[in-house]
This record gives C-alpha cells, structure tokens and sequence, in this order.
C-alpha cells in the first residue's frame, strides 16, 4: 500500500495530464488549481458519506469502509499531487504528514492501533484519541474524570502498549500469535487451546517488566503525591480490556486487585495479575462464547487511588423486571463494593423516582452483620459492622437522592441504561467507580408483538424527516429559539427546534433526543449527534406546531415516528435490546477511522500551527492545501497586467465603487459577457451572484465619507504594515468564481475580508468560510466591529470566532436557496461594515448596528 | 411502515450474509417490526434452515465463500416457489443481474444502503407474497 501511495504522490500521470502545451501560463494554473478544487471535494464528499453512515441508518459492511478507506486515501494523495504541480512542488512537506496518517488508517484496519502509544497516561488526560491504548472500562473512566458533575478517584492507565511491550520483552509473541489464531478459529476445541493458555498466563504472571516500565511508574506515582513526604497512599489496579464495559460486560471475568501500596514494584506485581487474567480459564470460556471468530484482544489496567470507602455498591438505571417504570434501583453495603457485587453479605436496596426530587419508592435495609474494609498494610478483610450500624441503610436520603442525579445523568450521557458502581469516602464524598452498559436480558417473543403495542400510542409524526443519530428517547419537549433557550437546558429534556445547529453540543450530553424541523444528517449538528450518540431526527416537517413544551414525547429515531407521551414498550425494547449498535466493531472501527479522518484542526490560516506539520487529519490536509491553492492564485491575480492582457481577469461593472477583479475558472461569467466591464447581470456564479445581490441591496453600500480622526490615521499607518500579515495584500479585491464556488479577497482600506463558499444543488457541498480582519482605526474600535460582525455572523448561525480584530466564520450543510440567502446576507454585511469602525466609539453603538443590521435598516449609517 | 402482524399471518424473513453486521443489525430491524428473523453467516447453514422451514423473503448477500447468492436465489425458489429473494450486494455486474432476475430474483440493492430502501423494497415483496395469496388461481 505504501508504495502505491509513493506511486500516487509522484503521479507523472497527472503532470502530463495538465501539460496543455496550448494553454497560456495563467490558464494553465487555472486549470491546476481547478483540479485541486476537484479532488478536494471529492474527498470531502467521501468524508461526508462515511460520516452520514454513522447515523445508524444504513446498512455497510466491512469491505465498504476498507474500500472507502483505500479510495478516500488515493483521492488525498492526488490533492497533494495537485497541490505540488501548482505550487511547483512548494509543499512537499505535506508527504510525511499525509504519509504517517495514512499508516495510521491502516493499523486502525489492521487493528494494530493498541500497539504504538505511551506506556502510561494519566486518566484525566486521556482523550478519544487514546481509547484504543486503555481499553473500554478507562475509556469510561476517562469520560467521566472530564465531566464536572461527577467524582472519580484520581489515577493513571498502564495502556495496551504497554503490554505489548510486555508480551515483546519476555518472548512470548510467537506464542501469543499462535494463541489468537486459535481463537479465532472456532473449530479448535478448547482443551487444544488450554496448553498454550496456561503458558500464556504462567509467562505474563512471572514477566519482566518492559523496560521504562517501573520508572515510568515511579515517576508517576510521584506525581500522584506518593513522593515519601506524603502520607503513603494506595491504588486499586482494574483490568480494561478493549472490549471490556463497550459491548459486552466481561463482569467478574478478568482480575482486580485492591488496596496496592503505592509503590512501583507492588503495582506492577498486581498489574502482571491482571494482565494474565486475559488468560484466565474464565475470560477464555467467555470470550469464545461472545466473540468466536475474533482471536484479538489486548489489556490495560486502571490504577486509581483506593477509596476508604463507608459504604458502597451499584445503581442500575432500570429497573431490570420493570425497564421502563421510570425508577433505578440502588444496592450498597456498609465498607467496601466487593461485599456486594460478590454478593457475599446481606445489602440494602432502594428503589428511587427517576424524577426529581428522586424520591424513594420503596427500600429494604437488611440486617449488615459484616463489611469488606481496607486491611492496614494491603488488601482487603472482613470485618463486623459496630452494632449501632448494623439495622441502618448504608445511604442517608440526601446521598440516595445525589446518588440518584447522578446515576441519571450518566444515563443520558450515554444514552442507555447503565450498570453503576459507586463508593462513598468517610467525609461522605460521592465517587462513581465504574459505569458501563447494562445489559438485560430479552423478553422472548414480547418484541414480535411490538407493532401492535405502539398502536395504543398517538402518533404525533411518522415517515416524516432523516435519520441523523438511530435511538429511541424520552422527556419532556424543551423548545429551542435562540441560544439562550440552552442556558436551563434539563437533563433528559427532549430538544426540539426550527433549525439544527452545532450549537447544541452544549447540552447533548443531558438530552434524549433532537428533532429539527430543518437540517440535514450531514451537518456539523448531526455528526455532532453521532459522536454523542444522542438521537436524533432531522427535517421533520412542522412538528413544532404540534407539540407544546414540557409535554412528554417519545422520538423513535429508527423507525422516524414520534409519539405523545412515554411509550414503556419501546423503551422496554431498548434496555433489553442486546446489541447496542454504537459499540458494534463496524461501527467502532469507521468511528476511529473518522477520528483520524474527519476533524478539523486547521481552522484559521492566519494561525501559527496552519502548517503541514500542524495538520492532525485528512480534512486538515485538505483544507490546507485549499487554501495554499487559492494562495497561489491569488498570487497569480496581483499579475495584474498579464492576466488582463489575456482577459483572464476581468473587471466587474457595478453601480457601487467596489473595484473588484473577476477571475472566472468556469461557467462563471456567461459566455456572452463583454471582455472586459462584466455587468452583474452577466454573473453565471451562483454564490458570486448571491453575495454580489447582497452589496447591490439599497442602502447597504453607504457612500457617508467617514470622519477619520488624527488618531485613527496614525494608528492606520502604524498598523499597516502588519494588517499585511495575511500576505494576500493585492491592491485591489480579487473574485475567484466557477459555477459553484467563490472566493473572493476584499481589502477596503485597511481590513481583509474573505468569502469562500461553495452553492450547489447538493447540500452536503455547501460550505461558505468567512474572514475579517484588521481596519483603520485603533485597536478598540476595530475590535467592536469585530465584535458587531460576529454578533450578526453568530445571529445568522455561523460557527464563529474571534480574537481581537480577527473574526473567522463559518457555516454549510444548507441547501442552495439558504445558501444563496446567506450569501446575500455576506453580500451586505461586507457593504454595509466597511467603514464602520470608524462610528464605533462606545460599546452601546456595536447593539445598537447588530440591531440596525438585524432588522435591516442599513440606513443608520447614514444617519 | 411494513406491518408483518396485524390481519397478515406472521412473516419469516432470512437473512444471508457473510459478515455477521449484517444479519444482526437486519435481525434488530425487522424483528422489532414483527416479523421472524432468521440469520446466517454460512450460506450451507441458510439453506439447511430453508428445508427445515421455508421462509416468505430471504434477503442474501451475492458474493459469499462456497455458495454465492445466485446459487441461495435458486435454492430458495426451489424450496418455496412462492418466497421472494432479495440480493444486495457491494459489487453489481449487468451479467450477474441478468442471471438473478431470470432466476426469479425480487431486488437488487446495492450495499450500503438506507434501511429505508430495504424496508420499502420488503413492502412491495410483501404486497406480492399477499397477492398471490389473494388469486391463487387467477393464472
């Protein structure tokens, strides 16, 4: 593969293609830049479609998403081809970068990912990106010591890499090799398997440990307090399998061990009996059960600091013989959670309301003769409960009901029923554990009566909308308008609102599901969904007329109906639903796959990591390397008196003063256009068009001479040389335009502006870029207008953001006629903000022309 | 959406694939819409379930080891005449599709697909299963 891809970088296929020994220079950098423009969206768009199958409404397989992968990688390196025949080879440096990405890909495919990272991470500095190196339970655990609602004792992982290194250091690789072979054969019979187990295990339990291992651990229980000074503390060390806690629960399978003392030799003695575990009779038996053609599985251990812990034990967010009663349950005991996911003492159990103010339906306290206690040197042991504790539950009613917010809230963080385990420390501070999916057992037969059940139910919508995020979710209606409405967002309140936004990341995690009234499954939003896993239907037509807030609805976003109030049956049908389609490896493998594939990290060209080195994904590759083209051509354009002599570049002729240069790439301008003076009318470009309309509005173009004070003029001379950073300074504004696209460098005065968007029929194409920078005047006025535009930007439902006089935007996803409505809307903001700053003396101003700009009195300029 | 109860007798679905993804998200599918799923990774094994039990639709992947979806199409029809085959598959060539509809075969879906598709597609197999039902002896 590598060297197809050496093949695809020096492309002499593609030089000779553009080698038109006719075309005139400039033509000739058309038409590579063209080219650029071409592969780059064809990549997006299979960015885009690997994406969308996310949303769990389609079927795929394995062989698509390796042949997605290979095509998305070729139709990359031929960008890069492109970009370098432009730029005459100026960004080879791309090659590594896109190089050590695509290796990247492949050990993601080849799921030899867990192999190459750090020995040890500390658990709140795992990101998505580590989850592969600390398996599933941390992967959790991770999740959680991010969130501030919720308490997880401190620790660090020994990640996957660990080992493998492991494995590595004490020869057994060729044994482990043949071992997942068998395994994943299901053919072999176990006592054939049990030889090569056993040896496994004995080899892991007596290993060596790799080197930097137990420096590693030295210096990072260090960092944990446990330097000598401190009060010598103690870890508990957790298995996290790869799989473990994602899809299936492995409860019991592998080995923990509590109470370490916090000493690098002692944690690695407890950690090699962990990581043998793996090779456990038990685990084996379980993982040939659930995976029996899959022989792959690596483990990482949790160290996290032990918890002296006064009563313990585990919430189930359903309850199991009644999942949709809206109740959990909570079990605890007295010292610590063994003595009750052992089930080796008596426990009090608690039914708690779902609801607020949570409180108990019901409670059984037994009679808690013995608790599990931290031993004084290591370990754990049995101890009596003072007879005054005994006959009391283990929680006080403010602890359940904390407990109970709690355990709620992780519920529609992850959006299925959960299995928690939780402590509470001697000063009564809550921990959580451990959460995973719980898992229920299937009510045979009920399912098949399903339809006919939900028949009882009114249906407020069916058939109507797409699927952007599969899953099924209910609550209360909370209606979004503007972006204050997500300040009480509650948790699990069902979002409904006219139009998707990215915005509302900020509440996904508290709610059950989304529906937009418009929106597409392609949007920022709805990758957003996907990511979170919140479900999520979009374009669904009118429901907001038909529903009231704070009613209950139930959104089913499998089979695209809403229902009015709580539908139990198919809530039923999720908690016992067994597989859980997020966490299947089709899906976790193009989930990682888009993680290396689809973010984007290089948003402004303006900042210092805009680099090749700085590009961390695909889509960041291919955004820089739009941007250098249009550099280049921009390059191009300040050639002014070549380009007009082949009338390459055309003057446009408008009723407004504003000096801009066409340089059509195709089908922009009509063909009957004169060469030079282009009449707006002769504008064929839709987005150009769109955005051009916009400056032509009445009144927008404002023709008030500014009164620049002395201060302002000398600030603007001061500031000049500077504002002529972004390097595209050209004298003049440059229109870059085909049929669909445009780019368009504005340099009224003193401020850059740019507008790059994209205006098809095809919606997931549509992108528009914004970007303002710099003015006349001083610092704090050029700020304000700053702070107008993104204010208006923002209003509009830009992406936006700012930094001083620095503005960037940026939106997409729309279909054509909002695009080209938006773009009207750019068209006017460039108008009617062009001298503004100049009139911006006092903070109260900038709301007064957000406001003016808002309901469209553009006259207040010349007020 | 398709209603596999109601006043219908209850529908046997099969499913043939040989990646497992398949069969499983399809089973979830449709088995909570009501009707009885059934899948397979190993086509020997569908067709061993197809004799023991017919079923009304039989949805099969084209390209598999040992026996290819043609091969379960014929099988199928053999077994039950009156059971609707649906192929879907990620390579379609015009010569294999000419073979499958002489066959006999309901629907060619592409892989990926929008469950949507299937689900439509399963409707109209549907339609005709309680159509020939209807008119057994119009012919």
């Amino acid at each position: 593969m590598l060297n197809r891809l050496k093949e695809l970088l020096n492309l002499p296929w593609l030089q000779s293609a553009a080698d038109a020994s006719t075309c005139s220079p400039a033509e000739l950098i058309f038409k590579r830049f063209r080219r650029v423009l071409q592969v780059n969206n064809r990549a997006l768009t299979i960015i885009a479609d690997l994406g969308e199958k996310l949303s769990g409404d389609y079927i795929f397989d394995q062989q698509y998403i390796i042949r997605s992968t290979e095509t998305l990688t070729e139709t990359v390196a031929e960008s890069l081809a492109a970009l370098n025949i432009l730029t005459g080879n100026k960004y080879q440096e791309l090659d590594p970068v896109f190089q050590k990405l695509t290796s990247r890909l492949q050990a993601i495919i080849a799921r030899r990912e867990d192999r190459h990272g750090p020995q040890l991470i500390a658990l709140d500095k795992v990101t998505t990106i580590d989850w592969a190196i600390v398996g599933g339970k941390n992967a959790h655990l991770a999740e959680m010591a991010h969130d501030p609602q919720i308490l997880v004792a401190d620790g660090f992982v020994i990640t996957t890499c660990a080992y493998h290194e492991l494995i590595d250091a004490n020869n057994l690789r060729e044994d482990l090799d043949r071992f997942e072979l068998m395994m994943a054969d299901p053919t072999v019979a176990a006592a054939d398997l049990d030889a090569l187990r056993q040896r496994l295990e004995r080899g892991v339990l007596a290993a060596e440990p790799p080197p930097g291992l137990l420096d590693g651990l030295t210096a990072t229980i260090a960092e944990m307090g446990g330097d000598g000074d401190d009060e010598p503390f103690f870890l508990a060390v957790r298995s996290s399998a790869q799989e473990e806690d994602m899809d299936f629960s492995f409860a019991g399978q592998f080995h923990t061990e509590l109470n370490v003392a916090a000493v690098a030799d002692a944690v690695f003695d407890a950690y090699r009996k962990v990581a043998a575990s793996l090779f456990g009779a038990k685990a084996i038996r379980y993982r040939r059960q659930m995976f029996p053609e899959d022989g792959q599985m690596s483990i990482a251990a949790g160290c996290q600091r032990m918890i002296d812990s006064r009563a313990a034990g585990v919430v189930y967010t359903v309850e199991p013989d009644a999942p949709a009663s809206d109740h959990l349950v909570i079990v605890g005991a007295w010292g610590q959670g063994e003595a009750v996911v052992e089930g080796s003492t008596p426990t009090d159990t608690f039914i708690v309301a779902k609801q607020a103010p949570w409180e108990v339906v019901e409670q059984s306290v037994a009679d808690k003769a013995n608790g599990i206690y931290l031993a004084d040197s290591a370990g754990l042991v049995e101890k009596s409960v003072p007879s005054a504790l005994r006959s009391k539950p283990c929680l006080e009613q403010q602890q359940l009901q904390e407990l109970t917010r709690q355990a709620v809230h992780l519920e529609n963080y992850y959006k299925r029923p959960q299995d928690i385990e939780w402590a509470v420390a001697a000063d009564g501070t809550l921990f959580i554990l451990q959460c995973r999916s719980l898992l229920l057992s299937e009510p045979s037969g009920e399912q098949r009566g399903l339809p006919k059940l939900l028949d009882q139910y009114q249906v407020l919508s069916d058939d109507s909308g797409r699927v952007a995020q599969q899953g099924i979710g209910s609550g209360p209606v909370v209606v979004i308008n503007s972006p204050t409405d997500l300040e009480n967002f509650p948790d699990g309140g069902v979002l409904v609102s006219r139009r998707d936004s990215s915005r509302f990341i900020t509440v996904m995690h508290r709610a059950v599901a989304i529906v937009t009234e418009v929106g597409t499954p392609v949007s920022h939003m709805a990758t957003l969904c996907r990511e979170l896993r919140v479900p999520c239907l979009v374009g669904v037509d009118n429901i907001l007329s038909k529903l009231t807030p704070g009613e209950v609805i139930t959104v089913d976003a499998e089979d695209r109906r809403i229902y009015h109030g709580r539908v139990t049956e198919l809530l039923t049908y999720q908690a016992t639903n067994s597989m859980n389609l997020a966490v299947s490896y089709e899906f976790r493998l193009l989930r990682r796959l888009l993680q290396a594939v689809s973010r984007l990290y290089l948003v402004d060209p303006l900042m210092q990591d805009f680099t090749p080195a700085g590009c961390k994904t695909y889509h960041d590759i291919l955004r820089f390397s739009h941007e250098m083209a249009v550099a280049q051509l921009v390059d191009v354009g300040r050639d002014e008196k070549s380009l007009r002599k082949h009338h390459l570049a055309r003057h446009l002729d408008l009723p407004i003063p504003a000096g801009i240069m066409v340089i059509d790439l195709d089908d922009g301008i009509a063909p009957d256009a004169p060469v030079d003076q282009v009449p707006f009318t002769a504008i064929t470009s839709l987005p150009f068009r769109a955005i051009l309309q916009g400056m032509l509005f009445p009144e927008v173009w404002h023709r008030k001479t500014m009164p620049v004070g002395m201060k302002d003029l000398m600030s603007s001379m001061l500031n000049a040389p500077s504002d002529a950073l972004s390097g595209q300074y050209s004298g003049h504004n440059i229109a870059i335009i085909s049929k669909e696209y445009v780019n368009l460098c504005f340099r009224f005065g003193y401020h850059f502006n740019i507008i790059d968007a994209h205006c098809s029929e095809r919606e997931r194409d549509n992108h528009i870029y914004f970007r303002f920078l710099g003015g006349a005047t001083d610092m704090t006025k050029r700020s304000r207008r700053s702070r107008m535009i993104a204010a208006i930007l923002d209003a509009f439902e830009f992406n936006v953001s700012t930094r001083g006089d620095l503005v960037i935007a940026r939106a997409g996803n729309m279909v054509q006629s909002e695009m080209e409505r938006t773009l009207d809307i750019m068209g006017r903001l460039v108008g009617f903000t062009r001298q503004l700053d100049v009139c911006l003396d006092n903070d109260a101003i900038v709301d007064q022309y957000v406001e003016a700009f808002l309901s469209g009195d553009y006259g207040i300029v010349n007020l | 959406m398709t209603e596999a109860t109601g006043n219908d007798r209850i529908w046997r679905l099969l499913v043939v694939d040989d990646e497992a993804i398949v069969g499983k998200r399809l089973q979830q599918v449709f088995g909570k819409m009501g009707f009885v799923v059934e899948s397979h990774t190993s086509p020997a094994v569908a067709l061993e379930a197809m004799a023991a039990q017919p079923f009304d639709i039989v949805v099969t992947d084209l390209k598999m080891e040992d026996i290819d979806g043609i091969e379960v199409l014929s099988r199928a029809k053999t077994i039950n005449p009156a059971a609707q085959v649906i192929i879907i598959t990620g390579y379609a060539h015009s010569e294999t599709e000419n073979e499958a509809f002489a066959k006999g075969v309901f629907a060619f879906i592409a892989k990926p697909f929008r469950l949507d598709e299937l689900k439509q597609v399963i409707n109209r197999a549907l339609d005709e299963l309680r159509q020939q039902a209807v008119v057994p002896s119009a012919e």
